[in-house]
């Protein structure tokens, strides 16, 4: 089927008496939580979410037909708190628990809590997070399970020859965390004298974000290009994959632009990489909506990278161009329904592309901008989606990940696709925080962009790209009579002062 | 009497005067005919010699956001009494600010600490990458304005430095 959306959830929601929960508790914050929001509603289910006092004026809290406040000593520590999730679960009398991304979504302990507490987790099974966790164990179970792994030096395998066998793979190479995921304290060493001073901070960094220190070390895959492949699994059986997406254009090792299908692959290469990733997920049993990614190499040879068990921030891309509704599937899953559908009744259909937007500076190191959300008009129309955590007359705080919205464009083909994004782009207004807008506008019009010839380092080989261009002489000058005609003390003594010209009635230019 | 808006690192001097209709701005020689009218959410339609601009504007204290053409932009207007004082202090050196918002790691000194130039004075978490931030000259640590775990706004002050005891 190219997937009948409407049809399907209607079908579903026929049967929703008879599932096992009728709330659902939204343990996240932002878009993701307006996201899962959506559909639990639409199929008659009641949406709760937690949320931090900071977020009290967001979208999600506005929308829920419940919202409880957990605490902690930062904004971000109450979101990890599985205990006081566990007990609003409890108030609200939720029966599912659906963690989106980040946060607890891939907390082993945590499902593992849920599950005790006779909650349903809307994810996979304790087991498969804590495999799939821990980078090193995912590793070495895809291998031996006859998939394709990069070659690699483990810290646990013996600690004392760790930084010998590292040596020994030759540069460049890539650090990573064990217990990592996300980019976290990952880093490039192109030049090995450095590899014991880059081991430590990584450790360092590990020890923070992970609390966990221990590290691998890959041979870094050179212009590599990031391709994922979506899965879904019951935990029954069944396992089909919903296709690739691209997501090369990064910056420290965070996707930016995501699409599908890949302007990479070959239809065989595309089937190739596909059937790997249901293949790795059909040799745990998977259960819920995954996504395995791959680097894959500029002669086409591709390396699993990690399989995350959970949502991804890019899922709208599959779904636009399959018509499923992720969500509804994870619900389905989580309520112990059986996929309804074979791999061969899914197909997909034209061309999609997310852009993240953030709040940050991409001529300044693309570091984070904060400020007040004073005017936000999302761009609308004909296969353009905008999933948003932000409300005209919030604030953008330091206080969590800069994303602010995602802008999913669906076009029929990828050329139809970019010109659809850049009028969206230019349509959309935010102002009061710097965001990376109009970089991602210099971004799809930069030919390589356009010819699909893209890697993981794109953005590094063409800093022009993220440098702001001078403002045109006439830009500036409309520029400034509108700050001119909009700031009080310039207007009112213009307006104190009669002028000798004004009448006389005359100007000249 | 001339004003002025900071825009993209520069400073632009302007004036703003009065006409029988709308206003006039003053760009150095350049004199043009404008005006500027609002509508609701934000949306006005800028008059600038013969164009007619739709535009979406916000102020907020000091800051003007306009978004022109598909893009936003952003400009403060710098008090004629700000920019004096400014061009009159000249410590900046003393004082270490945020390159960019974050939250404190670590904090490797107290005031009264004698530092040298290059030495670690904090750690802060921005990006989910640690920074490291040292001492831009040999010194005595006046204060330290943040502690550990909290966050903070880019151009933030970290710390300050006693001032020199010789002015160069």
């Amino acid at each position: 089927m190219m997937t009948d959306s409407r049809s399907r959830l209607d079908a579903v929601r026929a049967r929703i008496a008879h599932w096992p929960f009728s709330t659902v508790l939204v343990a996240n914050r932002g878009e993701i939580a307006v996201r899962i929001l959506r559909t639990v509603q639409a199929l008659g289910l009641k949406g709760a979410v937690v949320y931090h006092a900071a977020d009290r004026n967001t979208p999600a809290v506005h929308m829920a037909d419940a919202a409880i406040e957990i605490t902690g000593p930062t904004p971000v520590a109450a979101y990890l708190d599985g205990a006081q999730i566990i007990a609003a679960a409890h108030a609200c009398k939720a029966g599912a628990i659906h963690p989106g991304y980040g946060f607890l979504s891939e907390n082993g302990d945590f499902c593992a809590a849920v599950e005790a507490a006779g909650i349903r987790f809307v994810g996979p099974t304790p087991a498969q997070i804590e495999l799939m966790g821990d980078k090193v164990r995912a590793r070495n179970f895809v291998a031996q399970a006859g998939f394709p792994v990069a070659p690699s030096a483990i810290e646990d395998d013996d600690p004392n020859t760790f930084v010998e066998r590292a040596r020994r793979l030759g540069a460049p190479l890539l650090i990573k965390p064990s217990a990592g995921g996300g980019g976290k304290g990952m880093r490039i060493v192109r030049d090995l004298a450095l590899l014991e001073a880059e081991i430590a901070r990584a450790r360092s960094e590990g020890q923070r974000y992970f609390g966990d220190g221990r590290l691998y070390v890959e041979r870094y895959v050179e212009r590599p290009r990031h391709i994922e492949v979506q899965v879904l699994g019951d935990g029954q059986g069944n396992v089909v994959h919903v296709f690739e997406r691209e997501c090369s254009v990064q910056r420290r090792f965070q996707k930016i632009v995501e699409e599908s299908p890949s302007p990479a692959l070959t239809a065989a290469q595309r089937r190739d990489i596909c059937e790997t990733a249901a293949g790795i997920a059909r040799a745990i049993g998977y259960r819920n909506a995954g996504t395995v990614e791959f680097i894959f190499g500029q002669n086409g040879e591709f390396y699993f990278l990690e399989m995350n068990t959970r949502l991804q921030v890019e899922h709208p891309v599959t779904e636009a161009i399959t018509g499923l509704d992720l969500v509804l599937e994870q619900l389905c899953v989580a309520a112990g329904e059986p996929l309804p559908y074979r791999q061969s009744d899914l197909h997909t259909r034209g061309h999609a592309i997310e852009f993240r937007l953030y709040a940050e500076d991409p001529a300044r190191g693309y570091t984070p901008t904060t400020g007040p959300v004073l005017v936000w008009q999302p761009a609308q129309g004909e296969g353009i989606r905008m999933d948003a955590g932000i409300v005209q007359g919030g604030e953008v705080t330091a206080n969590f990940d800069p994303m602010l919205a995602k802008l999913i464009v669906h076009g029929t083909d990828r050329a139809n696709a970019i010109a659809k994004a850049d009028r969206a782009l230019r349509e959309t207004v935010l102002l009061g925080c710097k965001t990376n807008i109009a970089f991602l506008r210099r971004l799809i019009a930069h030919p390589a962009f356009v010819a699909g010839d893209v890697h993981t380092g794109f953005l590094d080989a063409h800093p022009e790209i993220a440098a702001e261009p001078p403002l045109a002489a006439d830009t500036l000058e409309r520029l400034l009579a509108v700050a001119s005609l909009s700031t009080r003390p310039m207007r009112d003594l213009a307006d104190a002062i009669p002028d000798m010209h004004a009448a006389m009635g005359g100007w000249r230019n | 009497m001339h004003h002025a808006f900071q825009i993209a690192d520069r400073e632009i001097n302007v004036a703003l005067s009065r006409a029988r209709t709308g206003y006039r701005l003053h760009l150095g020689e350049r004199i043009v005919p404008v005006d500027l009218r609002t509508g609701a959410d934000g949306r006005a339609w800028l008059t600038l010699g013969d164009a007619h601009i739709e535009v979406v504007v916000a102020t907020r204290g000091d800051d003007v956001f306009v978004h022109l053409d598909g893009e936003a932009h952003h400009l403060r207007y710098r008090h004629p009494l700000d920019r004096l004082a400014a061009a009159a202090a000249g410590h900046a050196e003393d004082q270490i600010r945020a390159p960019m918002p974050g939250s404190i790691v670590s904090v490797a000194v107290a005031p009264g600490d004698a530092v040298t130039q290059g030495q670690v004075l904090l750690v802060m978490e921005s990006m989910k990458m640690e920074t490291t931030i040292t001492a831009p000259r040999d010194g005595v640590i006046a204060t330290v304005n943040y502690q550990p775990g909290q966050t903070f706004d880019r151009d933030a002050l970290l710390l300050s430095l006693e001032p020199m005891e010789t002015c160069a």
